[in-house]
C-alpha cells in the first residue's frame, strides 16, 4: 500500500510515495540518500539515527513514515551548512569529540536540540541529553567538553 | 613543522565523519547489488540431516559449502573453522549458507520457509564441561592450545615461603558493541574478486578469501571502507563475511552486499574469551613475592580463531606488575558450543590482570598488611625480567605514576574517611598494569614481517601506503604526523587513504598497538630514507620492512625471552558509592596515569584513555552477557548494556614518559593499556566500600545481593 | 500489502476502529521494535495501524476540581515540559528511557502496551489513575488495575481507544521513587517503587505502595496500605507483618535483565527502607 506523504526535509517541500509503515529511517537512507543518519540498532537505543522531527529529537528507526505527514524533518544534511552547525563542528573537532564517527551525526543533532532549548548547560544536564546517543570510543567526557564549548561560543545563536 | 609532535592537531577524518558524509560500508551502493542473508544454525551441536529451502524465486539462490571455489576453511592460526558449516555445526548462530537476491523482505521470508533437520550432540556449555568432553569438539582433548612456561626454581619458592595464598578469579564475556554493526560487500569482476568492508585487518581478509576462492593473490583485492569501531572485534570475523560474500559475488556475477543487523552481530560475532584463573603464590617472611603457580583457562568457543595468541598474552601478563622470581603458568583454551570468542581490546591481558591484581590485594588482607605497600614492596624495576625471562630494559615509572595516582585521588583520605557516611558507602580501588605493545613473541619478526611505503609525487605531496586502517583510534592523524615531522614538512602535504591492498603493501594487521609503535616506525623509516634522497619535483618511493630489534631474543618453543620489546604502563584509580539498598554501583571519579612513552598527539591520546576505561568500568560493573545451554540470553541492544553519558563521571588522567627507543618519536603502546586497569580499580572500590572479597566480574548487584543474603542474616 | 491509516480526528478515528480491526500506533516506540524486521525492510504488522499521535483531541492536558486528564497520545516529554503536572509525577516520567524516546513515547502507548515494567504504571497505580476509554459512541472511566489484566494484556476492544488518563493531584510529604536498572538512562527498569506517604499533624493520614518489574502486573493492595494507616495511627504497626503480606504479593521471574531473588530483595529493602524512615 503506497500512500502520497508530504513533509518538508532539510528545508524542501518533499511528496514521496511511500509505504506508510516504512521506517522513516530507511526512507531517509534508501530514498532520499541522506546516508548521514546511521542504523545502529534499529530498537531506539543507540541514537546513531537521531534527527529532528518538528524541532523535536526523535529516533528515526521508530517514526513510520505514516506519523511523518506534515511535519518538519532535520537530519545532520540539513543542519549542515548553519552557522550552528559550523560551531557544532569546530567544537567537536577542538575537543576530540569524534572518533570512529558512527555516532557523530546524532551527536551533533542530540546537541542541536539540546542547545536549541537550553543554550548553557550544565555538565549534568550535556550528559542527560546525550544519554540516548551511545558512543562506544570517546568515553563521552571529550563530547561533553565539546558541547560545553559549543554553548560557550555559540552564545546568543540557539 | 617543528612544534612538538604531542601537539594537537586537526583529525584527518573529522569533518565528513561530522557531516555524515563518510562512507561507512552500509552506505555504500554497487550497481545491480544483490543482499545476502545469512542461515544460521539453531542448534549448538549437532549433525545437518536434511535442509529444505522453499522454492527459490528468479534471481534469487543459495550459496553454501559447495559454491566455496577454494577451501572451506577460514586462515587463521588453525584449520578448523569453515566459511559454511560442513556436517555438523557447533554453535547456535553458526553460518549454514547464504539466500541471495535483490529483495531483502524476500531474503527474510526465504530464510523463515528453510527447515533444516538437525540431529542433536552432545553439546560442551563451560569451560568445566569442555575439560571433561568426552566427545570432543577439537583434537582429542578439546582444547585449542595447551601452553606451559616455567621461569626460576619454583620448588624452592615453595619450600621457601612463609605463606601460601590461594585462589580462583573468573571474568564474563563481553561484547565490542562497535557502534557500526560488521559488514562487506563482494564483487566480481574479469576474474577478480573485490571486497570493501568494516574491517580491521586488510591482508587477513585478502589471504583468507586467497585460500577461499583458489585464486592467485594478484585477483583478490580488498578496500577498507570507513570503520565504525572495531575494538578488536573486526580483526578476524570480517575474514568468514569476506569469504562468503565472494563466493555469492562469484556465484551470481554481480555485486552481493552482506550486512549483519546489530542483533545478529551481538549474538554471532566474536567477544572477549570468558576466563578462569587458578592463583597460588609463595610468600616470604619480608612479604617478598617468591613465586607463583598460575593455572588460565580461557572459554574459547566453537573453533580456535585466535585463542592460542590471546592465551599467551593472558600467560605472560600472569604476574602483573610484579617481580616473581619462580614461576610456573599453564594456559588452556577449551572448546565449547558457543560463538567463538576471538580478540578484544587488550586480548587477554585484562584476563590476567584482574586476578593478579585482586590476588595481590587479597593476600595482603589474608596477611593483615596494607595491600599497596604489599604491591609496591614487589613490583617489577628496571632490570627485572619478565614470565618469560626477557629483560625490562627501560626504567619503570610505576611507583612514581602510584604516587601522582594517590595525589591526584586522594587516594589515602578516602581510605580512611570511607563509609563515614553510613547511608551511601564509597570506596576506592587503585590498579597497576602494563601491556606488552605489538604482537606476541616472534610474531612480528616471523610471521607479520610488516613493509611500509611513502610515495613522493611531483609536487612533492606523500602519501602512506600501509595496511592499517582507521577505525576511529586516529591512525590517520597519527601517521601522518609521524610522517611529516620526521620529513620536517607541513602536514597537510601527507596523504593516507583507507587501504586498498592492490595499493599498499602488507604492513600488517591493526591490532596491538602495533599501528604506532611498529607500522609507525617503519613510516618514521621510509620518512627517513625519502629525506636523505629527496629530489625536489621529483617523484620518488621509499619501502622499509620491520628488523628486529638488536639485543632481543625469543624462544617461541620454549616461551623464553623478549615476549614483548616494548612495555607502557599505567595505574589508574576508582572511586565508588554503592546504594547500601539495590547494591547498585555510581562511579564518582576516576584518576588514570600512563607511561605511553611520547605521546603522538595528546587529543588522540586522551580519547583512548576516557575510552578504554569506560569499556573497562562496563566490562567490570555493566556488561553482563551470560550464556545458557548456548545461548546467549543478552542478545540484543535493549539487553546487552553498555555505558551511557549518566553513567560516568569526569576523568583525570595524566602521561608520564620513559621513552622507547624503537618506537616512532619514542611512542610506546596505548589502545588497549587504557582498557586494562580501569575494570581491577572498580572491583577493588567495591570491595572496599562493602567490605568483601570480590573474585569475579562483571560485579553484579544480583551477584552482591546474593552475598548480603539479607534472610540468613536477619 | 497491509494498510494504515491517518484519522483526521477523533471522531474519524473512532469510526475507523468499528469494522476494522486496527493496531493502534501512538508513539510507537515499542510496536516498531516489536514488529521491526530489519534495515530496510517494512516492519511486519499483521493488522492495519492506526496512527493517532496527531489527534489534536488526544494531545491536551487540563486540570479540573484536583483533578488531571491527560490525553493518551502525550508524550512524555511533553508531559515533563506542562506546568500543570506535579514535580513528584516528572521525577518518574524522566527516568523513562532516553531524551528521543521520551520525546516519542505516550502515556497511552506505556498503558496499552500494559507490561509490569511499564515505567508510568506504579506511579499511575499508586495515585489511582483512571483510564478513559471512549468508542463511537460512548465514554468510560476504569481504575488502572481494573484495566490492565496481565503482562501484555488489558480490557480494551478493537472497537475502543484510550484516550485520556485521569489522575489526581496530590500533595504527599514524603516521597520515594527508584527505578532500578543496569544503567542510568535507556533501560528497562529491574525494579521500580513508588511510596508515598502523607501526614496530618504528624499523625499517618494516607499512604499509597506500588512495584513494578517483579509480578505479572504492578503490586499495589490499598488493603495493606489501610492496615499500615490504622495500625500506625494507634501505634501497633508490625513492619514484619507488612512486608509479609507484601512478599506474597511480589512474584518476581529470573530474566535477561534481573535474578528474581535479587528483585524480590531489593523490593523488601526499599519497603523496610521507606516504613523505616518515615513511618516508625
Amino acid at each position: 500500500m503506497i500512500k502520497e506523504i508530504n513533509f518538508k526535509l532539510n528545508g524542501k517541500e518533499t511528496i514521496l510515495e511511500i509505504h506508510p509503515l516504512k521506517r522513516l529511517l530507511d526512507v531517509l537512507r534508501e530514498d532520499c540518500g541522506l546516508t548521514g543518519v546511521k542504523e545502529g540498532c534499529g530498537e531506539g537505543e543507540c541514537g546513531a539515527c537521531s534527527v529532528l522531527i518538528d524541532g523535536i529529537l526523535a529516533n528515526a528507526c521508530l517514526y513510520p513514515m505514516g506519523k511523518i505527514q506534515g511535519k518538519e524533518v532535520v537530519t545532520i544534511e540539513g543542519l549542515v551548512g548553519t552557522d550552528r552547525y559550523a560551531i557544532l563542528k569546530e567544537s567537536f573537532e577542538q575537543a576530540g569529540a569524534v572518533q570512529c564517527g558512527f555516532c557523530s551525526p546524532g551527536m551533533i543533532m542530540a546537541a542541536e536540540s539540546l542547545l536549541r532549548r537550553n543554550p548553557h548547560p550544565l555538565e549534568q544536564q550535556i550528559r542527560e541529553a546525550i544519554s540516548g546517543n551511545l558512543c562506544r570510543c570517546t568515553g563521552y567526557n571529550m563530547i561533553l567538553d565539546a558541547v560545553q564549548m559549543a554553548a560557550k561560543r555559540g552564545d546568543g545563536i540557539w | 613543522m617543528n612544534k612538538d609532535i604531542s601537539t594537537p592537531v586537526k583529525r584527518a577524518d573529522v569533518s565528513e565523519k561530522l557531516m555524515g558524509t563518510a562512507c561507512y560500508i552500509g552506505d555504500m551502493e554497487l550497481e545491480d547489488m544483490l543482499y545476502a542473508k545469512t542461515l544460521r544454525s539453531s542448534e549448538p551441536r549437532a549433525r545437518l540431516v536434511s535442509i529444505t529451502y522453499p522454492e527459490m524465486p528468479s534471481g534469487y539462490f543459495v550459496v553454501d559449502k559447495r559454491d566455496v571455489p577454494g577451501k572451506n576453511i577460514i586462515k587463521m592460526i588453525l584449520e578448523d573453522q569453515p566459511f559454511f558449516a560442513e556436517d555438523v555445526v557447533n554453535y547456535i548462530g553458526e553460518p549454514i549458507a547464504l539466500i541471495v537476491g535483490k529483495d531483502k523482505a524476500v531474503l527474510r521470508e526465504l530464510i523463515a520457509k528453510t527447515s533444516i533437520e538437525y540431529e542433536r550432540l552432545k553439546p560442551v556449555f563451560s569451560i568445566e564441561e569442555g575439560l571433561e568432553a568426552d566427545t570432543p569438539i577439537y583434537g582429542e582433548c578439546n582444547y585449542f592450545a595447551e601452553y606451559r612456561l616455567k621461569k626460576g626454581n619454583l620448588k624452592e619458592a615453595r619450600s621457601r615461603a612463609k605463606y601460601i595464598c590461594e585462589e580462583t578469579y573468573e571474568t564474563g564475556y563481553q561484547e565490542q558493541f562497535y557502534l557500526e554493526p560488521q559488514g562487506v560487500i563482494a564483487e566480481y569482476k574479469d576474474g577478480k574478486a573485490v571486497i570493501y568492508g568494516s574491517i580491521q585487518c586488510p591482508y587477513y581478509v585478502k589471504n583468507a578469501v586467497i585460500e577461499c576462492l583458489g585464486f592467485a593473490p594478484e585477483m583478490v583485492r580488498i578496500v577498507q571502507a570507513t570503520t565504525g569501531g572495531a575494538f578488536g572485534g573486526k580483526e578476524d570475523y570480517p575474514s568468514l563475511l569476506a569469504g562468503q560474500a565472494a563466493c555469492a559475488a562469484i556465484k551470481a556475477n554481480k555485486p552481493v552486499c552482506l550486512l549483519l543487523e546489530r542483533n545478529e552481530d551481538i549474538e554471532v560475532t566474536t567477544k572477549r574469551h570468558p576466563s578462569r584463573i587458578k592463583l597460588k603464590s609463595y610468600i616470604d617472611e619480608n612479604y617478598k613475592l617468591t613465586g607463583m603457580e598460575a593455572d588460565i583457562v580461557l572459554d574459547a568457543g566453537a573453533y580456535a580463531g585466535l585463542s592460542g595468541v590471546v592465551l599467551q598474552r593472558a600467560m605472560f601478563a600472569a604476574a602483573g606488575v610484579y617481580n616473581i622470581e619462580n614461576l610456573k603458568v599453564k594456559g588452556k583454551a577449551i572448546a565449547t558450543n558457543k560463538a567463538v570468542s576471538g580478540a578484544f581490546r587488550g586480548f587477554g591481558s585484562p584476563q590476567a590482570f584482574f586476578a593478579i591484581e585482586m590476588h595481590m590485594e587479597h593476600a595482603a588482607k589474608t596477611l593483615g598488611i596494607d595491600p599497596l605497600a604489599f604491591k609496591l614492596r614487589n613490583i617489577l624495576k628496571q632490570g627485572d625480567k619478565s614470565t618469560t625471562g626477557g629483560i625490562f630494559r627501560e626504567k619503570i615509572l610505576l611507583s612514581e605514576m602510584v604516587d601522582r595516582v594517590i595525589q591526584m585521588s586522594g587516594y589515602e583520605e578516602k581510605k580512611k574517611l570511607k563509609n563515614a557516611n553510613e547511608y551511601k558507602r564509597r570506596g576506592i580501588g587503585l590498579s597497576m598494569f602494563f601491556h606488552g605493545c605489538g604482537f606476541t613473541g616472534n610474531g612480528e619478526r616471523d610471521h607479520i614481517k610488516g613493509r611500509a611505503r611513502l610515495v613522493k609525487n611531483e609536487e612533492d605531496h606523500i602519501e602512506i601506503l600501509i595496511a592499517n586502517v582507521e577505525m576511529g583510534q586516529g591512525a590517520q592523524t597519527t601517521m601522518r604526523k609521524i610522517a611529516a615531522a620526521a620529513l620536517d614538512i607541513e602536514l597537510n602535504k601527507v596523504f593516507f587513504q583507507n587501504p586498498d591492498t592492490d595499493r599498499v603493501p602488507d604492513s600488517g594487521p591493526t591490532v596491538a598497538s602495533r599501528t604506532t609503535v611498529i607500522v609507525g616506525k617503519l613510516v618514521y623509516d621510509a620518512a627517513m630514507e625519502l629525506k636523505t634522497k629527496w629530489e625536489t619535483g621529483k617523484r620518488q618511493e621509499a619501502e622499509v620492512q620491520y628488523q628486529y630489534p638488536e639485543g632481543y631474543q625469543w624462544d617461541n618453543d620454549s616461551f623464553e625471552g623478549d615476549a614483548y620489546t616494548c612495555y607502557s604502563w599505567g595505574v589508574n584509580a576508582v572511586e565508588v558509592e554503592v546504594d547500601p539498598i539495590t547494591l547498585e554501583s555510581e562511579i564518582k571519579g576516576v584518576w588514570a596515569v600512563y607511561d605511553i612513552g611520547k605521546s603522538i598527539d595528546d587529543r588522540l591520546v586522551r580519547g583512548q584513555i576516557d575510552g578504554g576505561i569506560v569499556q573497562g568500568l562496563g566490562y567490570a560493573g555493566m556488561e553482563v552477557m551470560e550464556n545458557r545451554q548456548g545461548r546467549f540470553i543478552q542478545r540484543s541492544s535493549t539487553d546487552y548494556i553498555i555505558p551511557t553519558a549518566k553513567d560516568i563521571p569526569m576523568i583525570q588522567s595524566e602521561l608520564m614518559c620513559e621513552p622507547y627507543s624503537d618506537g616512532p618519536f619514542g611512542a610506546k603502546g596505548l589502545g588497549e593499556l587504557t582498557f586494562v586497569g580501569s575494570p581491577i580499580a572498580y572491583a577493588l572500590a567495591m570491595e572496599d566500600a562493602l567490605e568483601m572479597r570480590i573474585n569475579n566480574i562483571p560485579v553484579r548487584p544480583e551477584f552482591l545481593m546474593e552475598v548480603a543474603d539479607d534472610d540468613k542474616r536477619n | 500489502m497491509v494498510a494504515a491509516y491517518r484519522p483526521k480526528n477523533l471522531k474519524d478515528a473512532l469510526e475507523a476502529i468499528i469494522y476494522t480491526e486496527y493496531i493502534v500506533l501512538a508513539g510507537g516506540t515499542d510496536l516498531m521494535v516489536k514488529k521491526k524486521q530489519g534495515a530496510g525492510l517494512l516492519p511486519a504488522f499483521d493488522k492495519p495501524v492506526l496512527f493517532i499521535a496527531d489527534l489534536e483531541e488526544l494531545k491536551q492536558i487540563n486540570e479540573k476540581e484536583g483533578y488531571l486528564t491527560i490525553g493518551a497520545a502525550c508524550s512524555f516529554s511533553s508531559l515533563i515540559d506542562n506546568p500543570l503536572i506535579p514535580a513528584l509525577y516528572k521525577q518518574v516520567f524522566l527516568q523513562i528511557a532516553s531524551p528521543a524516546v521520551r520525546n516519542i513515547a505516550t502515556i497511552g502507548g506505556n498503558i496499552c502496551n500494559s507490561s509490569p515494567a511499564g515505567d508510568s504504571l506504579p506511579l499511575l497505580y499508586a495515585l489511582d489513575a483512571s483510564i478513559i476509554i471512549e468508542n463511537s459512541c460512548r465514554r468510560i472511566e476504569i481504575p488502572i488495575a481494573d484495566f490492565i489484566t496481565g503482562p501484555g494484556r488489558n480490557m480494551l476492544t478493537s472497537s475502543e481507544l484510550v484516550t485520556a488518563i485521569k489522575l489526581p493531584v496530590l500533595h504527599f510529604d514524603y516521597v520515594v521513587y527508584k527505578k532500578v536498572s543496569a544503567r542510568k538512562s535507556t533501560a528497562l527498569s529491574k525494579v521500580s517503587f513508588v511510596a508515598m506517604a502523607k501526614l496530618k499533624d504528624s499523625r499517618l493520614e494516607d499512604v499509597r505502595i506500588a512495584f513494578g518489574s517483579v509480578a505479572p502486573t504492578i503490586v499495589r493492595s490499598r488493603d495493606v496500605e489501610e492496615a499500615i494507616i490504622y495500625n500506625s495511627s494507634n501505634g501497633s504497626l508490625d513492619k514484619t507483618e507488612i512486608i509479609s503480606y507484601y512478599t506474597t504479593l511480589i512474584k518476581p521471574i529470573d530474566d535477561q535483565r534481573s535474578t528474581a531473588f535479587y528483585r524480590r530483595q531489593v523490593c523488601k529493602r526499599l519497603l523496610v527502607d521507606f516504613l523505616g524512615n518515615w513511618l516508625c
